[in-house]
């Protein structure tokens, strides 16, 4: 199996991950109005609704930067012609990595706080580190997923200097 | 160097990175990052983007973003936008130009189930440009009625953009939403009202229409039933009491599936294909946010947000004059800027002048989605045109644009009205609370 290849499956099976989440997070709220209704609410149904919520959005990013699907303005793209845009989307792919290495770093530190402290949610007391579990894993896949465009981007950029 | 000359640098650093074709949120990130630490130092910039991802998004009342889209997503997969098209094809029929009214009845409808201008143009367009160019509609009117037609859908409640401005503006969802309700009905009707004109004065542009019996008309209503239900659920349910604005998300999206499911109009795999493009667009919207703010807390800190204040102040110009002033400022922002971006940098330096001069925050979220649409369809950054051109590549980008520009005299009228006249969008939201 490619590098390419793995990278793929992987980002895909975290977005079908964080679809559960979106159904789990639709249904819980569905399903605890009517038992609110006659005085049975779901114990716990905000605390849950968060933790899906970070799970659903921090899962799918990682696809979302290897298909490129992040907004960009192209308004320019005519004026500099076809030559810069791969220079233009190397620069670009390199400060993501930067931005996402970062954020990567820099979470540990107050997910490992929140640990340390014994953060919990207000209802089910569900220990805050396990909020942090997905939004790590998901920088730290974009992380990677950036990294493998970047490489693209990089040996794209030097087989187009080569060709002049 | 002054916080203020640091924000200003900051401000066009960002516009320079976004030019040069950086993520918009990837854009935000690093200015924001790197401005703070001009501010404040590395340590305290690296904790504020430690600690953001976290904080922005584990909260309940965010989880309505992702569930509208579902909604949104749904419908428009399941073959309602279809139902709605011919309902609004009967209702108009009989007139000239009745294809591109029906195709704005149409857009503002599914505008009622879609909370976005992009997926409302493009589920409309692969029904209606292809029906227009099969009766001979002028190529202009039929791609201008969808890219403009399409804009309703972020004005008409439920929005992903007035949600993304609540979230931004720190405002309730629920008055936001009753606050577009009226310009957006308002809306469509001038863009109707512009097709009535251009069927007079252009009648080579719009071929004869065949009037359906009224039977036939109240029968092709009744399969509107679905966007009723769905429109109740999404934004009924809310002013009656009945449910929050993430419990009605909630209740909207599963109903969308549902309806889909009882009558068959989806598959498995659609469901789903939907469910994947939901949190994949969910996914990327939630990291614009969290940019945003990091580049919002930056912002805040250089004090020129304040400093704006003042100098307007300073200026002793009048409020309607700044407010006229802002728009066209928007206006011209809208051909270079996307419009999520364009809301997200925007807002944090404007919004505290506007407080000061008077104006209601309310109002003002509904002014500049009305403005943004405008930029949606603005050359050269024109995502809708895109998106309509993506579908009839055949048709050249000048004669998409000639068409819009008729349109857009209805979208200049409003803004009119909605500065004249600040009850058309405060009316509702004032009856309701």
């Amino acid at each position: 199996m490619s590098v390419d290849a793995v990278f793929d499956t992987a980002a895909r099976y975290l977005t079908r991950a964080a679809v559960l989440f979106l159904a789990a997070m639709m249904m819980i709220t569905v399903v605890d109005i009517p038992l609110r209704a006659i005085n049975l609410p779901i114990f716990g149904t905000f605390d849950l609704v968060e933790l899906f919520l970070v799970a659903m959005v921090y899962l799918a990013i990682p696809e979302t930067f290897l298909r490129r699907e992040h907004v960009v303005v192209e308004v320019l793209d005519e004026v500099f012609g076809p030559r810069l845009r791969p220079v233009f989307e190397t620069i670009s792919t390199g400060l993501a990595l930067v931005l996402l290495v970062l954020m990567e770093i820099h979470m540990i530190e107050p997910a490992l706080d929140m640990y340390a402290f014994g953060d919990e949610t207000k209802d089910l007391e569900i220990p805050k580190i396990v909020h942090w579990v997905p939004i790590l894993l998901g920088v730290a896949c974009s992380m990677l997923a950036v990294a493998l465009l970047f490489v693209r981007d990089l040996l794209r950029l030097a087989g187009s200097v080569g060709v002049r | 160097m002054s916080p203020e000359v640091i924000g200003i640098l900051g401000v066009v650093a960002l516009i320079v990175l976004i030019m040069l074709r950086v993520k918009i949120a990837i854009a935000l990130g690093i200015v924001g990052l790197v401005g703070y630490a001009a501010l404040d130092g590395w340590d305290t910039a690296f904790i504020v983007l430690g600690t953001t991802p976290f904080d922005l998004t584990a909260g309940y009342a965010l989880s309505v973003m992702p569930l509208f889209i579902l909604m949104g997503v749904v419908s428009g997969h399941s073959g309602m936008s279809r139902e709605l098209f011919d309902a609004a094809n009967a209702l108009f029929s009989g007139r000239r130009g009745a294809l591109a009214m029906a195709t704005i009845g149409a857009c503002a409808g599914f505008g009622c189930i879609c909370g976005s201008s992009l997926a409302t143009a493009a589920t409309m367009g692969r029904i209606a440009v292809p029906e227009m160019q099969r009766l001979g509609y002028d190529d202009r009117l039929s791609t201008g009625a969808v890219a403009m037609g399409g804009t309703l859908g972020i004005l008409i409640p439920p929005s992903v953009m007035l949600v993304l401005y609540a979230i931004v503006a720190e405002q309730s969802v629920p008055q936001l939403f009753a606050a577009g309700l009226i310009p957006g009905i308002v809306l469509a009707g001038l863009q109707i009202v512009v097709v009535w004109v251009i069927s007079r004065v252009l009648p080579g542009w719009t071929p004869d229409s065949v009037a359906v019996p009224w039977s036939r008309r109240l029968r092709q209503l009744t399969g509107m039933w679905k966007l009723l239900i769905l429109f109740f659920l999404a934004v009924g349910g809310i002013y009656a009491g009945i449910f929050s604005p993430t419990e009605a998300a909630a209740v909207a999206a599963f109903g969308a599936i549902a309806i889909a499911a009882l009558t068959r109009s989806i598959t498995w795999q659609v469901l789903l294909d939907s469910m994947v493009e939901t949190v994949r667009t969910a996914s990327m919207l939630f990291f614009i946010l969290i940019t945003a703010f990091l580049f919002s807390y930056f912002l805040v800190r250089t004090q020129v947000p304040a400093g704006l204040v003042e100098w307007v102040k300073g200026t002793g110009l009048p409020p309607w004059l700044v407010m006229v002033t802002l728009v066209a400022f928007y206006v011209l922002l809208g051909c270079v800027l996307e419009s999520i971006a364009m809301m997200l940098i925007t807002v944090p330096v404007f919004l505290p002048l506007l407080l000061e001069l008077g104006y209601d925050p309310v109002w003002f979220g509904v002014l500049l989605v009305v403005v943004i649409e405008i930029g949606l369809v603005t050359p050269p950054v024109g995502l809708n045109i895109f998106v309509i051109r993506s579908q009839v590549p055949e048709i050249p980008l000048s004669s998409i644009y000639a068409g819009i520009m008729p349109f857009l005299a209805a979208a200049f009228l409003l803004v009119v009205l909605m500065l004249a006249v600040p009850e058309l969008a405060l009316w509702l939201p004032g009856v309701l609370y």
